[in-house]
C-alpha cells in the first residue's frame, strides 16, 4: 500500500472500503495469520475464529442493513476475500461458502418469514452454512443434477447426494438445489431434517482451513415453507449467485498472489548467494517483476468487474473472465515465490507451500477454467446477435 | 461520564522502514506513508469506550469524543475511532509546522473549557516523536489531577473518582484521582480486565487489545459529526517552543548475528569483542 495511490480509487473506491480493508487486514495480522499453519495441518475449520467474523459484521456483508447486514457491495466482498486469503485461503473459503454461497444467495431468494427464521442465526455465526450444487455425477454439467424433490403434504421429500460441499462437516443449514419434475428448484435444509446426513470429511490437497463433505438426502423431509422462491426458479438463483461466487474466488486468488509477491520481494532482498542478494539476478527479477505485474492485472480486472456485480443485473461475462484470468495467476505467482525461495519455499516452515496448494483450487471450484472458457465463448458469441 | 480522547495521526509503525528524511535533513517526508491512529491513543479510545458502556449490552453510559489537530486529511484518521464506537469528533485545523506539545496542550485546554468533559483520557505518548509531554502539560494548564502510564482504571466513589494503577519499576503504584482529571494510558490498559466501570459485569470478557472497527461501525462513522475549529478560533497562538534542527535516519543495521553457547561466553564477547561492557 504505497505506490498505489492512483489505483486506490479502483481498489478502495470509498472511505468505507478503505476502512473495511484496514479492519480486515488488522484482524488478519492479529488473529488469522497466527493460526493458519496449524489449521492446515489439522484440516478443520477454526470455529471460534469464524464466529469473530460475525462480531466484525462480515457474515452479512452484502445484506441490507434493515435485515441485519452491513449493506455493502461486491467490491467490499472482494476486499474481504482478498485480505483473508493473504494469510489463510482455506479459512476464506469457509467464509465464502457461508457469506456468499449461503447468506447472499438465500437473501435474494427468500421471503420475509424465511429471512426471519434463518438470517439472525447465520448472521451472528450461531449457525454455519453452505451450499449444495455439485453432485457425484454432475459438476461442470450441473444442469444434469439427479437430486429430486417431491411434494408430500406439508413437506418436500429430497433424494440424492451432493458432493464436495464446503462447510459440509460443521454446517447447520444448506441451500440445496434439487429438481422438481425436472425443474431446478432451491431449498433450505437443516441438519436436523429427518433423512439428512453428511459423509465423513473429504480430505484434500489445500484449502484445509475449511472442510468438505457429501450431503446425503435419503427421503429427507423438509417443511414446505423451506422452498426458496418458486418451483423451477432455482436456475435463476444459481446463475445470479455464481457471479459473486466467481468474483470472490478471483479475489482469493489475488490475495494469494499479492502475499506471494510480498514474500518473494522480501526473501530475494535478504537471501545471498555468491556474495550478493539473489534479487540481483535477472532470473529472479523476472519472477518478481512478472509476478507483480500479473498480480496487479488480476486485481485490476477483478475490482473492475466487481463494480458491475450486483443482484439486480447480470455480469456473467465479467465474473467468468475475472476468475479465468485470476485463478492461474495465484497458482503461478505462488509457484514463482516457491522457486525464489528454493528449498525453504518447499518447506512447511514457510507459508508459500501452503498457499501454493491452496491456489490450485481456484482453477477448479466454482467452475473449472474450461467451464469459464465454455461460458465466455457462448456468451460472447451470443453478443454477436447472430 | 463525558470523556475527551485526544488522538494523533502517525505514520503506520508497521511500515516505519519507509520513513525518509529530506536530503538536507530539514524534514521527514511523509510521501508514501500510510497513516494510522497513534497506537497508545487507540488504547485510550478503547479504554474510554469500556468506561462508557455496559459491556456486552450495547448500552452507552456517557459521551465519548475524540479530538485531533491537523489538516483536513486527519478527518480520515478520525473515522477510525468513530467506527469503533466514539460518538463524535473535533478537528482543530493546524499545520504540522505550527504545533508542538505546548501548542497541543493549550489547544486541548481551550477545547476542554468548552466541552467540560469529566475525563481527558489519552495515550502516554505518540510513537513518532515519543515526547510524552502533552498529557502532563494539559493537566498543568487545567489545574487538574493527573495520572500517567495507566495500566488499570477503576471507577470509584460513585463515579467521582478513578483508581488508577501505574506500572513502575518496583511494581504497581495505585493512585486515586478526583474527577475531572487527565489520565494517560500505557499498553496494558487494553488487557481483558484492565478497565472496571462498576457497571459492566465482572465476568464480561473483553478481547485483548483495542476493538476492531466493525462493519456496522464503519457504515455509521460517516454519519457521525466532525466539528471543525481552528487554533485562532480557540484563541491559541501557533508558536511552538520546540524547534527541530535536524533529522537523520538511524544507521542501517549491520545484520550479522553471532550465536553463543552460554551466558559466560556472551558476557565475554560483549566485553572483548563488542566492547559494550
Ligand atoms: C475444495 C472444493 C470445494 C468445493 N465446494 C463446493 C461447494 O461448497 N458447493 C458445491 O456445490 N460444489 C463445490 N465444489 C465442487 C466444484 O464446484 C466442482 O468440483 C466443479 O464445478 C467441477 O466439477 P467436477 O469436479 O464434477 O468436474 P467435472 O465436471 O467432472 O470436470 C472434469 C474435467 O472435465 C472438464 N470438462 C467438463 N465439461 C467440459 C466441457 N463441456 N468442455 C471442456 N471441458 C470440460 C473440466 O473442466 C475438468 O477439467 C467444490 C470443489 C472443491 C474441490
Amino acid at each position: 500500500m504505497s505506490q498505489e495511490d492512483t489505483s486506490d480509487r479502483l481498489f478502495n473506491p470509498t472511505e468505507e472500503h478503505a476502512m473495511l480493508r484496514q479492519t480486515v487486514a488488522d484482524f488478519v495480522r492479529r488473529e488469522v495469520e497466527p493460526q493458519a499453519a496449524a489449521q492446515d495441518e489439522k484440516a478443520v475449520l477454526n470455529q471460534p475464529l469464524f464466529r469473530k467474523l460475525a462480531e466484525l459484521g462480515l457474515l452479512g456483508i452484502t445484506i441490507p442493513e434493515e435485515h441485519g447486514g452491513a449493506g455493502m457491495d461486491a467490491v467490499a466482498a472482494v476486499i474481504v476475500h482478498e485480505e483473508l486469503s493473504k494469510s489463510d485461503p482455506g479459512f476464506a473459503l469457509a467464509y465464502l461458502s457461508h457469506a456468499m454461497l449461503f447468506v447472499n444467495n438465500f437473501y435474494h431468494c427468500s421471503n420475509d418469514e424465511q429471512r426471519a427464521r434463518y438470517l439472525p442465526k447465520v448472521l451472528d455465526g450461531e449457525w454455519i452454512a453452505g451450499m449444495g450444487m455439485t453432485e457425484p455425477g454432475a459438476g461442470t454439467d450441473v444442469l444434469s443434477m439427479a437430486t429430486t424433490a417431491t411434494r408430500d403434504g406439508d413437506h418436500w421429500v429430497l433424494n440424492g447426494t451432493k458432493t464436495y460441499i464446503t462447510n459440509g462437516c460443521e454446517g447447520h443449514c444448506f441451500l440445496v438445489y434439487a429438481k422438481v419434475d425436472g425443474r431446478i428448484t432451491a431449498f433450505v435444509v437443516d441438519r436436523e431434517c429427518p433423512g439428512f446426513s453428511t459423509s465423513n470429511h473429504i480430505d484434500k490437497l489445500g484449502m484445509r482451513g475449511s472442510t468438505m463433505a457429501e450431503l446425503i438426502f435419503e427421503g429427507c423431509r423438509i417443511p414446505a415453507a423451506n422452498l426458496l422462491g418458486e418451483v423451477g426458479g432455482g436456475l435463476a438463483h444459481m446463475m445470479r449467485n455464481l457471479e459473486i461466487e466467481r468474483l470472490t474466488l478471483a479475489a482469493m486468488s489475488c490475495g494469494i498472489a499479492a502475499r506471494c509477491v510480498d514474500i518473494m520481494v522480501r526473501y530475494a532482498n535478504e537471501r545471498k548467494t555468491f556474495g550478493q542478494p539473489i534479487n540481483r539476478y535477472g532470473q529472479i527479477q523476472r519472477y518478481i517483476g512478472d509476478g507483480y505485474a500479473m498480480t496487479q492485472a488480476a486485481r485490476a480486472l477483478t475490482y473492475n468487474v466487481a463494480r458491475d456485480v450486483r443482484a439486480d443485473r447480470r455480469a456473467r461475462i465479467g465474473s467468468d473472465a475475472a476468475k479465468l484470468f485470476a485463478a492461474p495467476v495465484g497458482k503461478q505467482v505462488a509457484d514463482w515465490a516457491m522457486q525464489v525461495m528454493g528449498g525453504a519455499g518447499y518447506c512447511r516452515e514457510y507459508p508459500v507451500e501452503r498457499l501454493w496448494r491452496d491456489a490450485k483450487l481456484l482453477e477448479i471450484g466454482g467452475g473449472t477454467l474450461e467451464a469459464h472458457q465454455k461460458n465466455l465463448t457462448k456468451d460472447l458469441t451470443k453478443q454477436l446477435g447472430s | 461520564m463525558k470523556i475527551l480522547v485526544p488522538v494523533k495521526r502517525v505514520a503506520d509503525p508497521d511500515n516505519a522502514n519507509k520513513m525518509k528524511v529530506t536530503a538536507d535533513g530539514s524534514a521527514v517526508t511523509s510521501e508514501g506513508l500510510a497513516w494510522k491512529v497513534n497506537p497508545f491513543d487507540e488504547y485510550a479510545v478503547e479504554a474510554a469506550l469500556r468506561l462508557n458502556e455496559k459491556g456486552g449490552s450495547g448500552d452507552v453510559l456517557g459521551e465519548t469524543v475524540v479530538i485531533s489537530l491537523g489538516d483536513d486529511e486527519v478527518i480520515q484518521t478520525l473515522r477510525q475511532p468513530l467506527a469503533m464506537g466514539v460518538d463524535r469528533a473535533i478537528l482543530v485545523k493546524a499545520s504540522d509546522g505550527e504545533i508542538d506539545s505546548t501548542v497541543v496542550a493549550k489547544a486541548l485546554a481551550a477545547v476542554v473549557e468548552k466541552e467540560q468533559p469529566d475525563l481527558v483520557l489519552m495515550g502516554k505518548q505518540a510513537v513518532d516523536g515519543d515526547s510524552n509531554t502533552a498529557g502532563q502539560m494539559l493537566a498543568e494548564h487545567l489545574g487538574w489531577p493527573m495520572a500517567t502510564f495507566a495500566m488499570s482504571i477503576e471507577v470509584a466513589d460513585d463515579g467521582k473518582a478513578l483508581v488508577v494503577g501505574r506500572e513502575v519499576d518496583t511494581g504497581v503504584l495505585t493512585l486515586k484521582v478526583t474527577l475531572p482529571a487527565v489520565v494517560t494510558v500505557d499498553l496494558r490498559i487494553v488487557a481483558p480486565a484492565a478497565v472496571k466501570n462498576g457497571v459492566t459485569p465482572d465476568d464480561h470478557a473483553y478481547n485483548e487489545g483495542a476493538r476492531y472497527a466493525s462493519l456496522k461501525g464503519i457504515m455509521k462513522a460517516k454519519k457521525k459529526p466532525v466539528d471543525q475549529t481552528s487554533l485562532s478560533d480557540l484563541g491559541v497562538e501557533a508558536s511552538p517552543l520546540v524547534e527541530y534542527t535536524k533529522y537523520e535516519l538511524p544507521p542501517a543495521r549491520s545484520g550479522s548475528a553471532t550465536f553463543v553457547e552460554s551466558v559466560d561466553e556472551l558476557v565475554e564477547k560483549l566485553r572483548t569483542e563488542a566492547k559494550v561492557l
